[in-house]
This record gives structure tokens, C-alpha cells and sequence, in this order.
């Protein structure tokens, strides 16, 4: 075993739950904040007032951080994100909050995700203390359908999330659900897709979404999508015909790559592709062979979490595999772009 | 940062703290909870892995546990001692044998020495020999250091060594057991000015509040560099030896923070990849009495001139330094060479009494960085009232084996880092 230290075990999990005004994200993160299971959970809201949780509060450690009776940690956000989960690092260490094991972040209404995942990502201060797990977007039944077709915000909660919380299902009928679940498919093949209803979750179902070890296993993995993937092959996939209506050019695409890449190759080539084509480049995550290393990617834009090298393969492949979400970039494009990039670069 | 009435949750010593450790297993050791500073870990023939503890007082000697299954830990064997006036407190195995410390309360009392047990069969130690280091003002041995099979480095008075101070009568001792039935002293070095007859003058001690002895506490040697012993010399300093001649014992290098400090460095332990020392003290009064009781990391590039380049950021004064008992540090995982022992140049392991166990990524040596900790609730009938983790072990699976002074026994934790 190693010696060292794994750099991602003990940064503490961070969970960003978005979703449009109106999908529930209020009623979800009240009921949540109650759970018994929140014990050494910290919640960071936009208004500590909308929740009502006067009746459950034991203590506030100061103006704006609160303590459940069930051991939740709520807080809300000061000036920005950055800073309160700073401060919450520091009233934990300074002992005058109690341990949390990890954070959920309620983000604000219309919110694109990806300035906050940028935050997380980039900011190196927050980086020894936290990591990014995942997103977790919520859309409602009754109006995801149509604000599918008509924001492109909402497209982009799609595409950046680990896993869609479908809500309201109670109120539309069964086939528009299925039709909503198409469709978040169509933009996001490996989407965990669940269903919540009057707000109704175990603390569970919001964690355990990004690679929490840089240790191989398993967990790598399902983080990989690879479960979903079996048989599923290379290429692209569109949208079913009963689907609502979304940015048809919006779609997940899977690259295989037999050949090792050396690791200014492979950053060069996702450099020019995000140089170029930023903006339309949702999401990247993947494991890439470097010299015969393998080495997790994942990405937002132009955003990318470091790059982990992992401490063995997770699996007997050895190719790199890499999932993309993109507006509007076919697949053989970016495979032509990597492969001249490849065969430019010097050989490692 | 405006803040009203902020309650300290990690000041109340019932509330158990944890980042990034889980606790696999606890065990209260059939009510003899107060463990010592002995913990070494024997991997036996049929491959069952026995934990053995050393005991911080009578009447129990040492135990040993089964941790095979550390989710399971089993008590196999508990030894008593002879009278109430002796403790055992150290403890080392290698192979099959297993060294243990005696110190006796006052001077001039028996046992006070070191026996060595064959626990080939470990449900029944058979004793091989005692070795004798009793006399008019010895208490006998505080600490033993045993890796190699062939030779104990302890922290012992003897009967022919008769200190000017008694604070001062354990010093540096090698005592060689390639014949496990006929140990021999092989070498010896004290701080030069503590011992009667010394052509050095007395050693200029700290004020009577802090004047904890001029005395050998660990005495380390590791295989790496089979010539130089590591010394916590107590209220002396962290000295490291030239032990190559062992009938003539040379200083390469002291270094020292008391005075102005409070005195009582513990442990100096290498880091030989990375030409770095760790060096820990002990906390030896209740309430922050003796705060800072700190860890320092030392630049040892030259070994004669050993520097100081930061300690280890302690947990917060304020949260804990009332929780009861002691506060600050004691104990380090020492990268024992044995089979079962974790090593590592970067991750440092240590226990800080009612601040519990916390460990540390020392990879930027100027920015120590703390990444774990575990501390337990108040173990029932504590007379401390609070947590006081006196030594660790963390065995090469990378669990953490952690024992409380008084009550709380042996508790088995998980890192996540």
C-alpha cells in the first residue's frame, strides 16, 4: 500500500444541487436538512428563512451557522460560496462547530452550474479542503418539458449533472415522464435518473457521485460510467422521437483511443479543442492512457478538475476512453483532432 | 468575524470528533483500560496478528490482542504484575519475542529492569530472562526500543549509576540479546554533568515548574543507519549519537528548545529520504498547565547543525486545553521496521492526550498540513473526564491502533487519506 497521501481521500466531499426556479429545490433541501441521516452534514442555503427551521434549531455558533438537533450544520452564504466554505472550515477547526463529513450547496435560481464548479475547482485554497463530488440537478415534470426547448440554461444543468432528480412526478402524466426521462437522456447518456416527490430523499442519494480515491476499484468505474457503457460501443446518440423537444445539436459522445497518449499530447489537443470550442464543450470526464499510466480527467468548458493518476487500472482495459458532451462537435472531429495532435507532438 | 455566544462543541470531552477516520472496533480490555506507551505488533507463525499493549500501571503487565480482524479485536492474554509499586509502560516484539519495560515507583525497589517473554505460543508468554538494572537509585527502565532481534536500546537507570539530581537517573543504555537467555550491556552514554563523579558540570535546569529531568525517554536506532541512535533526552533535548564504537559513544548533534520552552522532548524520529526530523514532546500537567506541548519539524540536512523550520499546526488551544487531563503532544507512529508496521517519509501519525489522534501530511515540510484526527468521547470513569490518547501504532494495512491512559483501552480506527 502507499505510503503517501491519496490526493483525493479527506477532502471533504462538496454536492451542488441545482435546478430552474419552480423545480423544488427549496422543498427538497427543507425536508433534507431534517433528515436523521444529516448528522455531520453541512448545508450551505441562500436563506435560512425560506426553510423554517426555527423549530429544529439547537444553537447558532454564529450569525449566519446553525446547528440541528439531528447534528446539520446550515449555513448560509455570506458574500460568496468561496468564502462561507472557508468559514466553515475554520469555525470546524477552530472547534466551534462540530465535524461534517461533507457539504451540500444549495446554488441560486436561474444558476449555469459551471461558475461553480469553476470555484470549486480552481480556487487551490479550497482544493486542499474540499473536492467537487458531483451535481445533482433537479427538473420538474410539469415544466422541465418546456423549459428544455426554450433555456439553454436548463440544458446546461442537464448536461453538467451526476444525476437528475425528476420531481413532481405525481402530477404529470406517466408518459411525459418517460418522455422527460428521453430527453435528459438524449443530453446526457450517463445521467442517474431518480424520481422525488414533495421533496421526499435520503441524504444518500445526494452523494457518492465523483471519484472519491485514487485508488482503483470499482467505484472508479461506475464514476467512469463503464457500467452503463457495456456493449454501448463508440459514437453518438440522439434523442428518442416522443422526447420534448431540446438543442437537437446537444448530445453525449464516447472517444475509445487505443494508442497511449504522452501527457503534453493529450493536454495539448484538449487545450486546442477548448481554445476553439469552449463554450460548446459541456463536459469531459474520462481516463486517459499517459505513457501507460492511467490518469482521470474531468471537466467543465475550459474548466478541468487536476488531473488523478490513479494507483493501478481499474480494469484490464487499458485504451482511453473519454465521454463527451458537446454542442454541436461531431465525434470524428475531435477524434481527427487528438489523433493529428498525437502524431505531432514529440514521442514521449 | 462578529460571533455571539459560540458554544465550543469540540470543548465538550462526551462528544467524539472525527475527520476523516472511522472507528472500526473498540475494546475496553476487560476494565484494565489504561494503557502505557508500549504497542508493538507480532505477526505470528499460523498468521494471526497480535497486538501487544503495555500497561500504564498496576495491576496489569501487558495484554495481548488479536486484531487478525481488526473490525474484531479479541482479547487472548492479560499478565499481572507482582506488586502495585511497578509498572510496565514500554513494550517491543520482534519474532517471537516480546521485551518489556520495568519501572518501580521509587528507587531501590524490584523488579526494575527488563524481561524478555517467548510468545511463540502468544495464549501463554514464558518468561526467558530478566535483566536487572535495580539499584539504590535506579527506578529501572522507562522505555525499551527492540527491532532488530539482537539488541534493546532503552531508557534506563542502573546500580552502579548514581545521578546528582534524581529526575536525572535513566539514561541512554544497549543491551545486547542475541542470547535472549543472557542479556549483557554492550554500551552506555548520559548527558555528561548528571551522573556523581562527572568531570562536566550539573546541567543548568529549567525552573522548578517545568524541571522535568535530564533523562532518556525514546531511544531510537533504525536500520538505515545502524550507527546513530535517536534520543529524546527529555528536558536535555533530541540528541543524535554516534553509536558506531559502542565503548565509546559520540554526540554528533543536540539541539533543544527549552529554555524558553517548557522542556520534555520525547521523540526524534528520522526521516531518513528526506533529511528531516520529527520531533515530538510530551504534555505532562492537566488544563494547559505546560502548553505549548508541540511537534517540530527540523531541517537535518547537516546533522550538526540541526534547524528548526516550523511544528505541526496543534489542534485549537482554546477548544481543547480544558477538556480535561492533558493537552498537546505525546506519542508518534515511530516507522517501526518490523513486517507489520506502516512506514512512510510523509504521513506522521500521532496521539495528543485529550486532543486525540491526528495525523499529519508532512510533505511540505514548511506547511505541515493536518488531515485526520479522530478523538473519542470521554471513556466511562475517566479520572481525567476527558480522552487521553497516549501512543499509536499503525500497521502496514494502514490501520490505526490507538490506546487511552486511563480508561478508555484500545480503540481501532480506519484513515481516509
Amino acid at each position: 500500500m502507499s505510503a503517501g497521501r491519496d490526493p483525493l481521500a479527506g477532502r471533504i466531499p462538496v454536492t451542488l444541487v441545482t435546478g430552474f426556479l419552480g423545480a423544488g429545490k427549496t422543498t427538497l433541501i427543507a425536508r433534507l436538512v431534517r433528515h436523521p441521516d444529516m448528522n455531520r452534514v453541512a448545508v450551505v442555503i441562500n436563506e435560512i428563512g425560506e426553510i423554517g427551521i426555527d423549530h429544529d434549531l439547537v444553537a447558532m455558533s454564529s450569525e449566519n451557522v446553525a446547528l440541528l438537533a439531528n447534528g446539520c450544520i446550515c449555513c448560509t452564504v455570506r458574500t460568496d460560496l468561496q468564502e462561507t466554505l472557508r468559514e466553515l472550515f475554520n469555525e470546524r477547526r477552530a472547534g466551534r462547530i462540530g465535524d461534517f463529513d461533507r457539504v451540500i450547496v444549495e446554488t441560486t435560481g436561474m444558476a449555469d452550474p459551471a461558475p461553480v464548479v469553476q470555484t470549486l475547482v480552481s480556487d487551490t485554497l479550497l482544493g486542499a479542503q474540499f473536492r467537487l463530488d458531483g451535481v445533482v440537478t433537479l427538473v420538474d415534470a410539469v415544466n422541465g418539458p418546456h423549459l428544455l426547448g426554450s433555456q439553454p440554461e436548463a440544458e446546461k444543468q442537464i448536461a453538467l449533472a451526476d444525476r437528475v432528480l425528476v420531481t413532481k412526478t405525481d402530477l404529470a402524466a406517466p408518459d411525459a415522464v418517460r418522455a422527460l426521462e428521453a430527453a435528459v437522456h438524449a443530453i446526457n447518456r450517463h445521467a442517474d435518473i431518480r424520481h422525488v416527490v414533495q421533496g421526499e430523499i435520503a441524504p444518500a442519494e445526494l452523494v457518492g457521485l465523483g471519484l472519491a480515491s485514487a485508488r482503483a476499484g470499482a467505484a472508479t468505474l461506475r464514476f467512469l460510467g463503464e457500467a452503463l457503457d457495456a456493449g454501448a460501443g463508440e459514437g453518438e446518440r440522439y434523442l428518442g422521437s416522443r422526447a420534448p423537444r431540446h438543442d437537437p445539436r446537444i448530445g453525449t459522445l464516447s472517444l475509445r483511443f487505443a494508442q497511449p497518449f504522452t501527457w503534453d499530447a493529450f493536454s495539448a489537443a484538449l487545450q486546442l479543442l477548448t481554445t476553439l470550442r469552449g463554450p460548446d464543450m459541456l463536459r469531459v470526464k474520462g481516463i486517459v492512457n499517459v505513457d501507460g499510466r492511467p490518469v482521470v480527467v474531468q471537466g467543465v468548458q475550459h474548466i478541468f478538475h487536476p488531473p488523478v493518476t490513479l494507483d493501478r487500472w481499474p480494469s484490464d482495459d487499458r485504451a482511453t476512453r473519454l465521454v463527451f458532451i458537446t454542442r454541436g462537435i461531431p465525434a470524428q472531429a475531435i477524434r481527427a483532432l487528438f489523433e493529428a495532435v498525437g502524431a505531432v507532438a514529440a514521442p514521449g | 468575524m462578529p460571533s455571539f455566544a459560540a458554544p465550543q462543541q469540540a470543548a465538550r470531552p462526551d462528544q467524539t470528533l472525527a475527520r476523516n477516520m472511522t472507528l472500526l472496533a473498540h475494546h475496553e480490555l476487560a476494565g484494565f483500560g489504561g494503557l502505557g506507551e508500549g504497542m508493538s505488533m507480532q505477526l505470528t507463525a499460523g498468521g494471526r496478528r497480535i497486538l501487544w499493549l503495555a500497561h500504564e500501571s498496576a495491576p496489569k503487565n501487558f495484554t495481548g490482542v488479536d486484531v487478525t480482524d481488526p473490525k474484531n479485536p479479541r482479547m487472548i492474554v492479560q499478565t499481572e504484575l507482582p506488586h502495585a509499586k511497578v509498572r510496565s509502560n514500554s513494550l517491543d516484539v520482534v519474532g517471537d519475542i516480546l521485551a518489556v519495560a520495568y519501572q518501580t515507583q521509587v528507587p531501590g525497589m524490584q523488579p526494575a529492569g527488563m524481561d524478555l517473554f517467548d510468545v511463540s505460543n502468544p495464549e501463554a508468554p514464558k518468561l526467558i530472562s530478566h535483566f536487572d538494572c535495580s539499584g539504590p537509585w535506579s527506578r529501572g527502565v522507562h522505555a525499551v526500543w527492540f527491532v532488530d532481534g539482537k539488541t534493546v536500546h532503552m531508557a534506563s537507570g542502573a546500580p552502579d549509576f548514581q545521578p546528582r539530581n534524581p529526575l536525572d537517573d535513566q539514561f541512554y543504555r544497549i543491551v545486547d540479546v542475541s542470547n535472549p537467555a543472557r542479556p549483557v550491556e554492550a554500551g552506555r552514554w548520559w548527558y555528561p554533568g548528571t551522573r556523581e563523579g562527572d568531570a562536566a558540570p550539573p546541567p543548568q535546569r529549567l525552573t522548578a515548574k517545568f524541571d522535568t529531568g535530564f533523562r532518556a525517554h525514546n531511544t531510537n536506532v533504525f536500520p538505515e543507519r545502524p550507527d546513530r541512535a535517536y534520543i529524546g533526552y527529555i528536558d536535555g533535548g533530541a540528541f543524535v549519537l554516534d553509536i558506531a564504537d559502542r565503548s565509546n559513544i559520540k554526540v554528533v548533534s543536540r539541539w533543544n528548545h527549552s529554555p524558553p520552552f517548557n522542556g520534555f522532548i520525547h521523540t526524534l524520529l528520522p526521516l531518513f529520504g528526506r533529511d528531516l526530523w520529527v520531533v515530538s514532546d510530551e504534555c505532562v500537567q492537566d488544563n494547559g498547565a505546560d502548553w505549548p506541548k508541540l511537534v517540530w519539524m527540523i531541517d537535518a540536512r547537516n546533522e550538526a547543525n540541526p534547524v528548526p523550520i516550523g511544528t505541526f499546526p496543534a489542534a485549537p488551544h482554546d477548544a481543547f486545553a480544558r477538556r480535561g487531563g492533558r493537552f498537546g503532544a505525546h506519542n508518534l507512529h515511530e516507522n517501526l521496521p518490523g513486517p507489520a508496521s506502516f512506514r512512510s517519509e510523509t504521513i506522521i501519525v500521532g496521539t495528543f492526550f485529550n486532543a486525540g489522534v491526528r495525523v499529519y501530511d508532512t510533505s511540505n515540510p514548511y506547511q505541515v498540513e493536518e488531515i485526520a484526527y479522530f478523538v473519542p468521547g470521554a471513556p466511562p470513569l475517566s479520572p481525567a473526564g476527558a480522552i487521553q490518547l497516549n501512543d499509536v501504532f499503525v500497521d502496514e494495512r494502514r490501520i490505526v491502533y490507538t490506546v487511552d491512559r486511563f480508561a478508555g483501552g484500545l480503540y481501532v480506527l480506519e484513515m481516509n487519506v
